[in-house]
């Protein structure tokens, strides 16, 4: 039997841009989406304190999640040099984790509310506000564009996330599936950022009817970059 | 040797039989209360030898309750052997009651045998860590007087063997002077297992009683007429003559090692099936039922053949296989002594076997096997040892059972084999995993599992938590599988993804569901002796139609499982190394060798060649380590990552038991002439260092690891038909959690274990590191203005195997360019 694999790859292209709703937006293969004219970060299902949220059914996951995604945000921030950071719900994995963050992350996430300004959208895990530095609000909208956690059967110029869109190429006998984010004229879905979720390929039926097919882009987060793919190529699973 | 009991004795006499020699030494060894192991071939009658001293003492002291406990890793087996026992035990009117537990005996039976249990219990490793963890084992197990172990040497290879141990060693605590009979195969190293019996009952030592063989065994390579390919595994040049070979015998047993070697070879042979002759398929993915099947047809000798992998390695005794054939190499000499051992279980007559080698190097192989079995050497993998996933369940199951003291419990286990070395710290961080994690940063604490209680003990912090772990028992960890069903396709073309499909069609089976992750509708793959197409996959179904074409387009659903044993590689490197020996290979064998001797090198036994060679657009190394495909793959990707420092542009590998093909873009032949490139250090031993780690960390092998690792430890729970997540889910998730936990703690004793099991297992590291330290300084360079002889079985795999699943990168980028074309107008 035997085994193959592919050394290496050139990863060293330059940044991917996304036009939306007449906004030129970068996405990060980190699954964030800046927003250059509003100098804004956008970020999605961050998912904070969800491995902790599993001690109630008696299994003892890595509670490091929450540092860790917080870090990602942070990195972000930096390399962007946004000045506003908006997170689209479902921030926090349950309302009760807002309380559970462990003291490094906590430090860290006090850190940010001050650097930059922030805010919470509620989502349906986290509906509820708090007061961990920042704003909480239900949604907003910037220049027109909705931004809001859970997608309306009817939408135009939303950027949203809930969704946890994942996409598969197949290519030459391989396939890769990834977090992605997936775009039509109205609707820009954004990936879940944290770093314990999953993600959901958007063939599947949650996403059956959100995106007019004919639009659809798609760009999949790479190791290092972020890789708009060929809709042909897209497959289920 | 003290006489037997009359009862006994009548009965032999009224069989016309007698014991034979090593019943009796082992009658006689454990009357003294002794324990031992007794190594001997198949059809010795090894378990009447495991069980008469039982019957003895409960015809001289008749005791209610567990006389004996029967362990073996088979539920088949221990439902053959209390059939086997039953009959005798009635014959010579004996009131013991026998009676089998396993996964599937019924929860009331379960229930009545820990409040009434029978005499003699035949049960398995998981149903012993079961029961100890209940608080009332010790009064379930307060006569145990005997343990009686059967087929030791496969449990031993695994984490069950780990299991294993450490449920004896606390039964050896409930039940002290207990003695221990263990039965085994021949195995590489008796002494080692010897020990592993004698630990639970030190400072009692443990006898060994080793049987010779019978009739040594009559094995033949397949003289074909038609070419041995180059490469490849299917052996479909030799389907007409095995089906001759068929025809010939009375009932033939063919093992090869994968499962998608036994579907072809099964369809193979039924396309020349002209005589309609009686054969069947039997593997781990096909439905139970039809396995079932199979097996009551095959024992009431009502088949002329069966086509089958390792499910049937183990198992109960046929009587009447005339014939076994293996297809593709044996891997091992003990693993083809043990297939052989499955034919003709008479001692005194020879078993018959051939092999049928499916390539070039197995031909070496096959003939390296011979050489082996006629020495009688044995090359059994070593008991595996200290896997601290299986002591932090064995941990919490003793907890469950009764408050523990951690230096009572650091003292018991230390009397399981597997565990003897154990530190005292490294148990303490396993105690602390099992109570809340075991994390640097205390954040389940007020959420503990165990609490250390002021007089020292720990306890369960509440009902539940038994609960829980009696759900996740066990050290099995099934891969996660789907259903395979069989509908009518859609209306369409093959492939197309939208029209209705037909639903409800019969089930063919099961399968891994990362096969089906790499599929796209329409491929069309071999399951259960048909090709058929994949249409999709819904809920926890794989949905199939009926393809009509004649060869699948997927090759294969799963890599060779064993890898060819140090053994049986050193001695296939002598065999290229002595042109004087080549005599008795076939005709195309020698050719090849021969022309390789003349154009390049042969190696000598302890030194490795690399080749180097332009190839069509690329320039190649090629080398022969014949150290398996796994330790292969770990050396490519380690070598290209060096290659890539040193410039030499790689692009890509291609492993095979064998050799290892690197190819890329820098012409390496003159890097190493110019001195550019030292071959010397590209294969230093340090390439296991700063290179490997990097490796592991994104490596998908140690996900997978892992993932096992934590299902066995409880950090997570397994999938539980009809509840909660599907595998695909949980897969994720345990990626997901691998990553955070290595990243951020990655000295948690649940890394330590994965890597462990890594190094052991897929990675195959010690074998690596071996075999860098053999060859270094014995590197032979060759560069070739072409292809080399040796090196063709490895050239033609390229592009006919999958890509590896690292570097996935690549098919996104692709379909990227693929985009920028299309927006071009290209």
């Amino acid at each position: 039997m035997t085994a193959q694999g592919v050394a290496k790859v050139d990863d060293r292209r330059e940044a991917v841009t996304l036009t939306f709703a007449d906004q030129l937006f970068v996405p990060l293969p980190s699954g964030a989406l800046y927003w250059p004219d509003e100098q804004t970060l956008l970020v999605a299902d961050l998912h904070l304190e969800k491995m902790s949220s599993f001690v109630a059914r008696g299994l003892f996951l890595p509670p490091y999640d929450s540092y860790a995604t917080l870090r990602l945000v942070g990195r972000d921030v930096e390399a962007t040099g946004a000045k506003r950071l908006i997170s689209l719900g479902d921030s926090f994995h349950r309302d009760t984790g807002t309380g559970t963050l462990p003291p490094d992350a906590r430090a860290l996430l006090d850190r940010l509310t001050k650097d930059v300004e922030w805010v919470w959208i509620a989502g349906n895990h986290d509906p509820a506000p708090h007061d961990l530095g920042g704003r909480c609000c239900g949604g907003l909208s910037i220049r027109d564009i909705t931004l809001t956690h859970e997608p309306a059967a009817v939408h135009d110029r939303v950027i949203a996330g809930h969704l946890h869109p994942a996409a598969r190429v197949y290519i030459n006998g391989r396939s890769t599936r990834r977090p992605c984010f997936a775009a039509d004229d109205r609707l820009l879905l954004m990936p879940a950022y944290g770093v314990s979720t999953g993600s959901i390929n958007i063939l599947s039926d949650p996403f059956t009817g959100l995106l007019n097919r004919a639009a659809l882009r798609v760009m999949m987060l790479g190791r290092d970059a972020v890789y708009p793919v060929s809709v042909r190529r897209l497959v289920r699973g | 040797m003290p006489d037997l009991p009359p009862q006994i004795a009548e009965w032999f006499d009224r069989k016309g039989w007698a014991p034979r020699p090593h019943q009796t030494e082992m009658y006689g060894i454990a009357r003294s209360g002794k324990s031992a192991l007794l190594i001997a071939p198949t059809g010795a009658g090894k378990t009447l030898a495991g069980f008469l001293p039982s019957l003895a003492e409960m015809i001289e002291a008749p005791q209610p309750g567990i006389h004996t406990l029967y362990i073996s890793p088979l539920k088949a087996l221990s439902v053959d052997v209390a059939r086997n026992l039953m009959t005798p035990i009635g014959e010579m009117g004996l009131g013991i009651r026998v009676e089998t537990r396993t996964g599937d005996t019924p929860v009331h039976k379960r229930q009545r045998q820990r409040y009434d249990p029978p005499n003699f219990l035949l049960t398995t490793p998981e149903q012993i860590a079961l029961l100890t963890s209940h608080p009332d084992a010790d009064r379930t197990f307060s006569g145990l007087r005997r343990i009686v172990l059967d087929e030791l040497h496969a449990l031993v290879t695994s984490k069950r063997g780990e299991l294993l141990s450490l449920g004896i060693a606390r039964l050896a605590k409930l039940s002290p002077g207990i003695s221990i009979t263990a039965l085994s195969a021949t195995v590489a190293q008796p002494e080692t297992l010897r020990d592993w019996v004698a630990a639970p009952v030190a400072p009692q030592a443990a006898e060994l009683v080793m049987m010779k063989g019978g009739a040594a065994p009559e094995v033949d390579i397949l003289k074909s007429t038609e070419r041995v390919p180059w490469a490849g595994h299917s052996a479909t040049y030799a389907f007409p003559e095995l089906y001759e070979t068929i025809k010939q015998n009375g009932t033939s047993l063919l093992f090869v090692n994968t499962r998608s070697q036994a579907e072809m070879l099964f369809q193979g042979l039924w396309e020349i099936n002209s005589d309609n002759l009686p054969i069947a398929l039997h593997h781990g993915s096909l439905d139970v039922e039809q396995r079932r099947k199979v097996e009551s047809a095959m024992a009431a000798g009502k088949l002329r053949a069966v086509v089958c992998t390792s499910t049937l390695d183990l198992g109960i005794d046929w009587g009447d296989v005339d014939l076994v054939i293996q297809v593709g190499a044996p891997k091992g000499s003990s693993r083809m002594l043990q297939r052989i051992g499955r034919a003709n279980h008479r001692l005194d007559e020879p078993s018959r076997a051939l092999m049928v080698p499916s390539n070039r190097f197995e031909v070496l192989e096959c003939e390296a096997a011979i050489e082996a079995i006629a020495d009688g050497a044995q090359d059994s993998e070593e008991p595996v040892s200290g896997g601290l996933d299986v002591l932090a369940q064995h941990v919490l199951g003793m907890a469950c059972s009764a408050p523990f003291r951690a230096d009572d419990l650091y003292d018991e286990i230390r009397h399981a084999w597997p565990y003897r070395n154990l530190s005292r710290d490294l148990f303490d961080r396993v105690v602390q995993f099992v109570a809340n994690g075991g994390y640097a940063l205390r954040a389940y604490e007020r959420f503990a599992r165990l609490r250390l209680t002021p007089d020292g003990t720990w306890r369960v912090a509440n009902p539940r938590v038994a609960q829980q772990y009696r759900l996740n028992i066990g050290t099995i960890i099934e891969e996660p599988m789907v259903k395979v069903r069989l509908v009518r396709a859609r209306g369409q073309k093959q492939g197309a993804t939208t029209g209705p499909i037909g639903r409800g069609g019969r089930l063919l089976g099961e399968m891994e569901e990362y096969f089906f992750n790499q599929l796209t509708p329409g491929d069309t793959f071999l399951f259960g002796g048909e090709v058929v197409a994949f249409e999709m996959i819904r809920e926890n179904e794989a949905y199939v139609s009926r393809a009509f074409a004649p060869n699948p387009k997927i090759p294969s659903f799963m890599g060779g499982k064993f890898p060819l044993s140090t053994y049986l590689a050193e001695r296939v490197r002598t065999m290229i190394s002595s042109p004087d020996n080549w005599a008795h290979l076939p005709d195309q064998v020698r050719d090849w060798l021969s022309l390789q001797r003349d154009v390049s090198v042969l190696p000598r036994r302890d030194e490795l060649l690399v080749e180097t060679f332009p190839h069509e657009a690329s320039n190649f190394l090629v080398c022969y380590p014949f150290e398996g495909r796994l330790a292969h793959q770990t050396m490519g990707m380690l070598l290209t990552k060096r290659l890539e420092r040193a410039r030499a542009r790689p692009v890509g590998f291609v492993a095979s038991e064998y050799s290892l093909a690197i190819w890329g873009l820098g012409d390496i032949s003159a890097m190493i002439r110019l001195g550019r490139l030292s071959l010397d250090e590209l294969f230093a031993p340090d390439m296991l260092g700063d290179d490997l780690e990097e490796w592991l960390n994104e490596s998908s092998l140690m996900r997978r690891t892992f993932r096992n690792c934590a299902m066995i430890a409880g950090l997570i729970e397994r999938r539980h038909p009809g509840k909660e997540k599907t595998g695909r889910q949980l897969t994720m998730s345990s990626d997901l959690i691998f990553d955070v936990l290595n990243q951020h703690e990655p000295d948690h004793i649940l890394i330590q274990a994965t890597r462990a099991d890594a190094a052991r297992g897929l990675l195959d590291i010690r074998r690596l590191s071996d075999c860098l330290d053999r060859i270094s300084q014995h590197i032979i360079h060759k560069p070739l203005d072409r292809i080399s002889p040796l090196a063709v079985p490895a050239m033609v795999e390229i592009g006919k195997v999958q890509i590896f699943g690292e570097a996935r990168e690549s098919a996104m980028a692709e379909a990227a360019e693929e985009l920028m074309r299309e927006a071009a107008g290209a």
